[in-house]
């Protein structure tokens, strides 16, 4: 096992000629040899070297001299004070314990109480440990009476994480989640003391932190005895108590006022030299809050001064007298004793406590520790901090005086503290290398608030950064606020981006007062010719909205009584000619025939034989008196004449129904046979779109026919027998094959349509309308323009067919009468009413001349 | 006894008939009676006759008839679907798809209106106009010059003065009033009374035809009540 080593990190074991761990890299070999000759190490048992100190005296600085000539003199009265009020119980000594271990005051009597370290410096045989002999109930920094402190004891207020700690030097030992190492240096520690365990609920990292309380406390008897062995010591841990007693005299180190492990021993009273001013002064203030539970971290520290150094195993930059090489040493623990601040810019922050807190209110607690105003946190007299601030405290740390070996040997060249203007400049070279951080802490120390920077005056737009400066209120077309409002305005920002910038923003952003706005003239300069376009207008849109009064003219209201009159005298008239069958009126005979009705009449003669003829029944049911009478004689001079084969068709639903009615009435004489000498093909859906399509295709577009059954009582009795299928018909396959073309209408559109639709596929098919008189005037131009052959027009175009038929079949005849008295009956009706209205207005004019 | 189908349709012909005068008298709820029944009996007729003559023959006997080739089957889905579409429109919140259908009939039934129109009328019945003065054919048609010639003069005058009357066309004067020129105007009121002559014309068809239909309705009665009784004849 001997050339096995063991990584003082990881635990894992290693070659001995490795130089670093191969599991976590840690460097095992030192990187300068081991100290020789008189520089070589303190080993553990071994009682260290008596030197005369007393040489070091001249190459104290002047500030240390005087310091410690001040403390030799205030030492010297608290001890006669001291010694005449209390005895055997621990004395506290006012005066300061800077280097007190020097030969020149080794005739002192707080020998006994002189730390392992200067001790060693002193070169004298450290006593049998005090510890062994007191009470256990000692407070590891008291200042003052044991009684003083039992009556003030707060622990039962404490948390129990302040009370874990602080009980366990008490407490029976419980140390079984310690390190093996530590748990043989707590084995050693509890053989020489009497230790109360540990309390089993206690977190590990805080049962670490008592046992290393006991350990601690137990260092300096094992040291005297001898009894621990150092093997299993980590040799880092090793190295850092290496040597400290020999660089306690760094004017930087003791300036760091840190409290050296011996304060903190919990086997012996403090002693006055041990403790320090500062920390005397702060105890004297606020004994309880000086627990051995809140210094934790401090024992942390002194952990390895303890023990036992090793020479062979030390680290050669904690060596004092071996200067150590800058490039191992961090640049800015080399240049940390010019960080320390001016001395007016100490007072000012002296001054102030709370400017100091916020100074370092982002600097963890290790940095403050370590910086070198770590004396100003605590709660001093101005006039004590200002004194111990200049005054190295030989306290310090031991291991954080070997970080300063360098300047250690400098020490006697040039005193510890260097003058302001130096300070200064070494101060900025030190922020130079100092990480930004750091600086910009260092900056902000200077002032605690937020000093208020004026925008136009101290900051200039370069400096700030662009998303700044793209916040910062831009320059405007409207006029800009006076200088004099920016000045006025020194508002404060508190928070954001501009945090600490004054005035940045105005008080109404992007507006400032401009003062009375301009008036304008809200009169509209318009020309005379635009005005009165504008009237115009104006007179136009008032005449769309404005009410125009309706016009009432008197209506010409019928009375009931007039009504009735007309009616009853009507009727009366026609029922008596159709009652008594008058011929009062003389049928049309000495009158030439119209054109019309003679074409009609040329037409219905010229159809050959059986020849076949299209019907187009359009009418309505109202109008089938008229219609029948007016087709009437037509047909019956045909069908008399030529005999031809019917197809009857309609596009109202009620067409097939009126040309059943009209062959079995008008027709009756001829007797027709429905699918022998007519067809009746019914309704034909689609408008004119259907009278197209049949116009096309008849037989495709109406395949059936409304056959009525032989039994012409049974008017329900309705059936869809195929048409075409019998000769003319059969061979009758579009619309000019058929002989003639009759339309029978009572509405001109109607006949309009069958003319449209029909004209380019009827060819030369003659087309003859039998309509009402009500839509004769508009079929008369189709006869102008020769698209119809003839035209019938009501009852007086049947009259004349009649007269050249023979007067057969004698309908128009019947109503012939009655038809004309009706005619002059409206005529007189339309006269005297006529002669009533003018004769009724010439009274009026006549009394309005009567009355003018 | 046996009551022919003629007497009850002369009865109920009779009596609906004086139902329908009984309007002289003003809305009554006779008039109203026969208007319901004329309305009901009407719309029943046609939609049994659209059943029995145009969708059986026309499309489901087709459809369902084996003779029927499978293209004209085709064919037969496009009113069968416009149909349905059609029928959508019974729904307020379908009717949009029925609109489908509507407008393939509008399309269609405008074009061939339009087309009809233009073949039909339009052009026939100008050319008709300008053939008036045809004295030839006139006189093929025994027409006498001076007949066919103030015939002739009176369809153009009546035609173009006729369609002066509607010429709307007007200008501004120096009063800001408008007005129609004058030889316009001139002709335009000469159309006017063409267009009066032509009304008088159609209101005396009107009522000759509405007289010749209540003289139709007088004979009905009388010959009912003559056939009724047999008194009078």
């Amino acid at each position: 096992m001997a050339d096995i080593i063991k990584c003082p990190t990881c635990g894992s074991k290693n070659a001995a000629d490795l130089e670093f761990c191969q599991f976590c890299q840690t460097r095992l070999q030192p990187l300068t040899g081991p100290l020789k000759g008189l520089d070589r190490a303190i080993m553990p048992g071994q009682n260290p070297t008596v030197k005369d100190t007393g040489q070091l005296e001249p190459i104290l600085p002047e500030w240390l001299r005087e310091a410690r000539s001040s403390a030799k003199k205030n030492s010297e009265d608290d001890v006669l004070q001291a010694a005449q009020k209390s005895i055997g119980s621990p004395t506290v000594s006012s005066g300061g314990d800077l280097l007190a271990g020097l030969r020149s005051h080794a005739q002192d009597n707080e020998e006994e109480d002189t730390p392992d370290w200067l001790t060693s410096i002193t070169g004298e045989t450290p006593k049998s440990k005090k510890a062994q002999t007191e009470s256990p109930e000692v407070r590891w920094v008291e200042l003052g009476a044991k009684n003083d402190f039992a009556q003030e004891d707060r622990s039962a207020e404490k948390p129990s994480w302040m009370t874990g700690p602080a009980s366990s030097t008490s407490q029976p030992n419980n140390k079984d989640e310690l390190t093996d190492w530590f748990q043989d240096a707590a084995k050693g520690s509890n053989a020489q003391e009497t230790n109360q365990p540990f309390n089993a609920d206690t977190p590990n990292w805080l049962h670490s932190m008592a046992v290393e309380n006991d350990a601690l406390s137990d260092i300096k008897p094992l040291q005297d005895n001898s009894s621990v062995a150092a093997s299993d010591t980590p040799d880092w841990l090793r190295s850092m108590t290496v040597e400290d007693a020999k660089q306690n005299d760094d004017p930087f180190i003791n300036n760091m006022a840190l409290p050296t492990y011996g304060d903190f021993d919990a086997g012996k009273a403090p002693s006055a030299e041990q403790v320090p001013d500062w920390l005397k002064g702060h105890e004297s203030e606020t004994p309880v809050a000086a627990s051995s539970v809140d210094l934790d971290w401090m024992n942390d520290l002194q952990t390895g001064e303890g023990e036992q150094p090793m020479q062979g195993e030390t680290a050669p930059w904690l060596k004092a007298d071996v200067p150590a090489d800058e490039a191992q040493t961090p640049a800015w623990l080399t240049d940390m004793p010019t960080s320390t601040l001016p001395e007016s810019e100490e007072n000012k922050t002296l001054a102030d406590p709370e400017q100091t807190d916020d100074t370092f209110g982002d600097v963890p607690n290790w940095l403050k520790a370590a910086a070198p105003q770590s004396s100003i946190f605590e709660e001093l007299p101005a006039e004590q901090k200002v004194e111990a601030l200049k005054m190295p405290s030989s306290d310090s740390p031991d291991w954080l005086n070997t970080f300063n070996s360098n300047e250690a040997s400098e020490s006697q060249k040039s005193p510890a503290f260097i003058n302001d203007a130096q300070t200064s400049v070494n101060s900025d070279a030190l922020f130079t290398d100092m990480p930004d951080w750091l600086s910009t802490m260092d900056n902000s120390s200077s002032s605690t608030t937020p000093k208020a920077v004026n925008n136009a005056e101290n900051l200039a737009p370069s400096d700030l950064p662009t998303w700044v400066q793209a916040m910062r209120p831009m320059d405007s077309g409207i006029s800009q606020p006076s200088q004099s409002s920016y000045s006025t305005d020194r508002t404060l920002e508190s928070r954001g981006a501009l945090a600490g910038l004054q005035g940045v923003l105005p008080a109404r952003p992007g507006f400032a007062p401009t003062g009375k706005p301009k008036a304008y003239s809200i009169k509209l300069q318009a020309s005379e010719e635009q005005q009165a376009q504008a009237d115009l207008l104006e007179r136009i849109l008032a005449a769309e909205t404005a009410p125009v009064p309706m016009t009432s003219f008197s209506l010409l209201s019928s009375s009931r009584g007039l009504r009735w009159l007309i009616a009853i005298v009507l009727f009366s008239n026609l029922s008596i000619v159709l009652l008594l069958r008058t011929q009062i009126f003389p049928m049309p005979n000495s009158f030439p025939i119209p054109p019309a009705v003679e074409g009609s009449l040329r037409v219905a003669q010229s159809i050959p034989n059986g020849a076949p003829v299209l019907v187009a029944f359009e009418f309505e049911s109202a109008r089938v008196g008229e219609m029948e009478a007016a087709a009437a004689p037509l047909f019956d001079q045909m069908l008399l004449l030529r005999r031809p084969r019917l197809v009857f068709i309609s596009t109202r639903e009620t067409g097939a129904i009126l040309t059943e009615r009209f062959i079995s009435e008008a027709l009756a004489g001829y007797n027709y046979q429905s699918g022998v000498d007519y067809l009746n093909l019914g309704f034909l859906p689609g408008g004119p779109m259907g009278i197209y399509a049949f116009a096309q295709a008849p037989q495709a577009i109406a395949e059936f026919a409304f056959a009525r059954n032989s039994d012409a009582n049974n008017l329900f009795d309705i059936s869809l027998p195929p048409a075409w299928i019998l000769e003319p018909w059969k061979s009758t396959t579009s619309l000019s094959q058929f002989a003639a073309f009759i339309i029978v209408t009572d509405n001109a559109d109607s006949a309009r349509v069958w003319i449209e639709q029909t004209t380019s596929t009827r060819g030369t098919t003659p087309v003859v309308v039998i309509s009402s008189a009500q839509a004769a005037p508009m079929i008369q131009p189709y006869y102008a323009s020769q698209q119809i052959r003839g035209l019938v027009s009501g009852l007086s175009g049947a009259a004349l067919l009649e007269q050249n038929n023979a007067g057969r079949p004698g309908t128009a005849r019947a109503y012939w009468d009655a038809y004309n008295m009706g005619i002059v009956f409206a005529v007189l009706l339309i006269l005297v009413g006529g002669l009533w209205n003018l004769v009724l207005g010439l009274r009026d004019r006549a009394a309005l001349r009567d009355a003018n | 006894m046996v009551i022919s189908p003629d007497l009850i349709a002369g009865v109920f012909s009779f009596l609906f008939t004086l139902l329908i005068f009984s309007y002289l008298i003003g809305d009554n709820p006779l008039f109203r009676i026969a208007v319901y029944v004329f309305v009901g009996v009407s719309s029943g007729y046609i939609a049994a006759v659209v059943w029995w003559q145009v969708i059986l023959p026309r499309l489901i006997y087709p459809l369902l008839s084996g003779s029927t080739s499978m293209p004209q089957k085709g064919l037969m889905l496009f009113p069968l679907i416009g149909s349905l579409l059609i029928f959508m429109k019974l729904s307020p919140r379908l009717a949009g798809i029925g609109r489908i259908a509507m407008a393939f009939l509008v399309g269609i039934v405008a074009a061939l209106t339009i087309a009809g129109a233009l073949g039909g009328t339009l052009l026939p019945q100008t050319v008709g106009t300008i053939d008036a003065f045809d004295f030839n054919a006139s006189s093929a048609r025994g027409i006498g010059f001076f007949e066919a010639l103030s015939s002739a003069a009176i369809i153009l005058s009546g035609t173009v003065f006729t369609l002066t009357y509607f010429h709307f066309g007007a200008h501004p004067k120096e009063d800001g009033s408008m007005h129609r020129l004058g030889l316009i105007e001139v002709m335009a009121w000469i159309g006017r009374i063409f267009i009066g002559i032509t009304l008088g014309a159609v209101f005396a068809g009107v009522y000759a035809a509405a007289l010749t239909a209540l003289i139709e309705r007088f004979m009905s009665l009388i010959n009912f009540i003559t056939d009724f009784f047999g008194t009078f004849q």
